[in-house]
């Protein structure tokens, strides 16, 4: 599904990302981890198109397409989702208009007519409930006087109603309390198929438990530094991670001067 | 270059008997005060504090002409012209040029009268010469220029207790064959206890130039609450001053709401004097230009009794080589204690080279009071516009919602509701460039001719 071959980016010419190397098949479900500033938000932006992320080099291909040269709506339109760390208020655009255009738009990529209001609505109903996001919600402006739980239950109710292929969590379980963590996780859950992927970054044991991950990769100054199953997460949890910097320094050596 | 005022005085002085003879006996009371106020004071310069951003001379330089002989309208407004905007079942009447049309009988519950000077004058003696310009407390150009020339106007009386069920519309249109400046002139007297909401919108063919000024008077007397919804929809052959002056009594409110759809070069003075106590003011304006369109708010309260209210709150969304300017000025007077007022400014320039300008200002003499005024100019939230885009939404539709978003916040203030929504829709249409103007209007039929004339030399 998702192809990246040494991906290098910066942010506002300083270097983030050297040499990112990882492949996701479909179905399977990638936890990231790492240092802060060791560029898993970095990855997260660059995969979704942010303008202020520029990629240097290498690439990523998307179900064989050259992901990084179409427009962060097309890359939405091809199946892919992000659920921000720091979700954005838009005070005045309430959600129900926020996520008609989205789904319409995505409806016209497609050449399917519009959704009809009545079906629209039927629709928000249904993945409201997946997390539990009350009705008035869809009034009021995006993330406008949100908690930061309620943002978060909203990234995933938006997740679900634009059901993408390939989802982005960057950490979604950070800021949650053990309940809302849940409804999250579970409702992440129940939209996994065998079709559908993810990338997660999370710093929490909690989540390792409910998604069960296929993979899990340690990123350290802009590279992936190691790669296993959820055990090493669980490590992670269990030893930090200077162990893995001193392996990874024994193995890859800095260039003297 | 001559004066561009000289053009004006010289015709006034070279026609005002004919300018008399088709007017009523209290405008013309007032011409020789206002001629030498214009001789003394002169038009103002981009010198002028009050001016800083609007050109008034070169507004005023083309030769326009004026219907100084009062030429009848050519045929029935009502079969020609529909305005689409209210939905609100208005009672409408109109305003061509300068020209009053046939002002239609009100159902049997309203009592709002509205009657033309000149007839106001013949029934209802002195009672046009009693507020007629009683509320211009300050000298202002524009306001002369209009008193100097200005033949024609509208009563619009609310009497004592009276809630009107039905909405006042008026409709001022300029249509033309050849460059016209048009002197309106307009009088709401609220009297005590009466209740009114009024929605005035401005539009005009492109057929010609127009230069139009309007003096719009409104006196509340005490407990009366009116609601002025202003609606500018012209083009860029238009250059407009409304001139707006009210005074309340104590306990009246008085709703000033100001929406530019499109305009050429516009410019609202807005003079608003809480005169008693408990009286209450709350202006909402909403802009939105782009290419070269100009449009200038300068607006005073005074706070000149004790226990008032007034609240400002104008937003801009500048687009193309757009001018916005506001320049708000609430006036606490000594002794008038407890004033309570807000004002709050805001634009978003769209584009890198639209310009705002904003001068939010206090002056207070009085040490009770709790007053406050912000501005903001900022561009689009980019973080915002990411965040939409990665949902999907193409980027010129996020930009138009996070613009109608940037409006809606001062049209949610408007009321009735079918007008707030009817508005909302308009400005959306506008930012997605399918306004056009005058939408659903039959005298647009078949001559969307966009290209103007150039003026006369």
């Amino acid at each position: 599904m998702l192809e990246i071959r040494n991906l290098c980016a910066e942010v506002e010419g300083k270097p983030i990302l050297r040499g990112i190397d990882l492949t996701i098949r479909d179905g399977e479900v990638h936890v990231l981890m790492g240092p802060n500033g060791s560029g898993k938000s970095t990855l997260c932006h660059v995969l979704v198109g942010n303008p202020k992320y520029a990629v240097t080099g290498g690439s990523a291909t998307f179900n064989g397409k050259d992901l990084l040269a179409l427009p962060p709506e097309h890359r939405s339109y091809e199946g892919l989702f992000m659920s921000f760390q720091t979700p954005t208020e838009i005070p005045g655009v309430s959600m129900t208009n926020f996520l008609r255009a989205a789904v319409n738009a995505r409806r016209k990529y497609r050449g399917e007519e519009p959704l009809g209001a009545s079906e629209f609505l039927q629709l928000l109903r249904e993945k409201r409930k997946l997390v539990g996001l009350d009705a008035h919600f869809m009034s009021r402006g995006v993330n406008e006087g949100f908690s930061g739980g309620e943002r978060k239950r909203n990234e995933i109710f938006q997740m679900a109603v634009l059901a993408p292929t390939f989802s982005i969590l960057d950490e979604t379980d950070s800021g949650l309390d053990v309940d809302a963590l849940r409804t999250v996780a579970e409702g992440f859950n129940a939209l996994r198929t065998p079709r559908t992927s993810a990338m997660v970054v999370t710093h929490y044991q909690r989540m390792l438990d409910y998604l069960r991950p296929d993979f899990v990769h340690v990123l350290m100054e802009g590279r992936i530094v190691r790669s296993g199953d959820a055990s090493l997460g669980y490590a992670i949890e269990e030893r930090g991670f200077d162990w893995i910097r001193d392996e990874a320094a024994t193995a890859q050596p800095e260039p003297q001067p | 270059m001559t004066d561009p005022l000289k053009q004006y005085l010289d015709l006034y002085r070279a026609e005002h008997s004919r300018i008399a003879a088709g007017s009523c006996p209290a405008m013309n009371a007032h011409r020789d005060a206002a001629l030498r106020q214009l001789e003394a004071h002169g038009l103002p310069t981009r010198r002028t504090e009050e001016y800083k951003y609007t050109a008034v001379r070169d507004a005023l330089a083309p030769d326009y002409g004026l219907n100084i002989a009062r030429l009848p309208l050519a045929a029935d407004p009502h079969k020609l012209y529909h305005c689409s905007l209210p939905n609100i079942g208005a009672r409408t009447c109109y305003i061509i040029n300068d020209t009053v049309g046939p002002v239609p009988t009100a159902g049997s519950e309203d009592a709002i009268r509205v009657v033309p000077f000149a007839k106001a004058d013949e029934e209802m003696r002195g009672f046009i010469g009693k507020y007629y310009h009683s509320t211009v407390q300050s000298y202002d150009a524009l306001a002369s220029l209009n008193t100097l020339l200005a033949q024609e106007g509208l009563l619009v009386l609310i009497p004592k207790g009276h809630r009107a069920v039905q909405p006042l519309q008026l409709v001022c249109f300029a249509d033309a064959k050849a460059d016209l400046m048009a002197n309106r002139r307009l009088l709401v007297v609220a009297e005590e206890g009466a209740e009114a909401t009024l929605l005035i919108c401005e539009h005009a063919s492109s057929s010609a130039h127009y230069l139009t000024t309007q003096v719009t008077e409104l006196v509340l007397g005490e407990r009366a609450r009116v609601e002025l919804c202003s609606v500018e929809e012209t083009g860029s052959n238009c250059t407009r001053f409304h001139n707006i002056y009210a005074d309340l009594a104590a306990g009246a409110a008085l709703k000033l709401n100001s929406v530019t759809l499109t305009c050429g070069h516009s410019r609202q003075t807005t003079e608003v004097r809480l005169a008693a106590p408990e009286a209450s003011v709350e202006a909402n304006g909403a802009v939105t230009a782009a290419a070269e369109e100009h449009a200038d708010h300068n607006i005073l309260v005074r706070h000149d009794a004790g226990d008032c209210r007034s609240t400002l709150r104008y937003k801009y969304v500048l687009d193309g080589n757009a001018t916005g300017a506001f320049a708000g000025k609430v006036y606490v007077a000594p002794g008038a204690q407890r004033s309570h007022s807000e004002q709050t400014n805001a634009n978003l320039c769209v584009s890198p080279t639209a310009h705002a300008f904003s001068q939010p200002m206090l002056e207070i003499y009085a040490d009770d009071v709790k007053c406050n005024h912000g501005s903001t100019v900022g561009k689009l939230d980019e973080t915002a516009l990411f965040y939409m885009r990665q949902r999907g939404i193409p980027e010129a539709e996020a930009r138009l919602l996070l613009q109608h978003a940037f409006v809606n916040d001062v049209l949610r203030h408007i009321q009735p509701e079918s007008l707030r929504q009817r508005l909302s829709l308009l400005v959306e249409k506008r930012f997605r460039g399918e306004l056009r103007r005058c939408d659903g209007c039959r005298m647009y039929g078949g001559t969307a001719t966009n290209a103007p004339t150039p003026p006369e030399p």
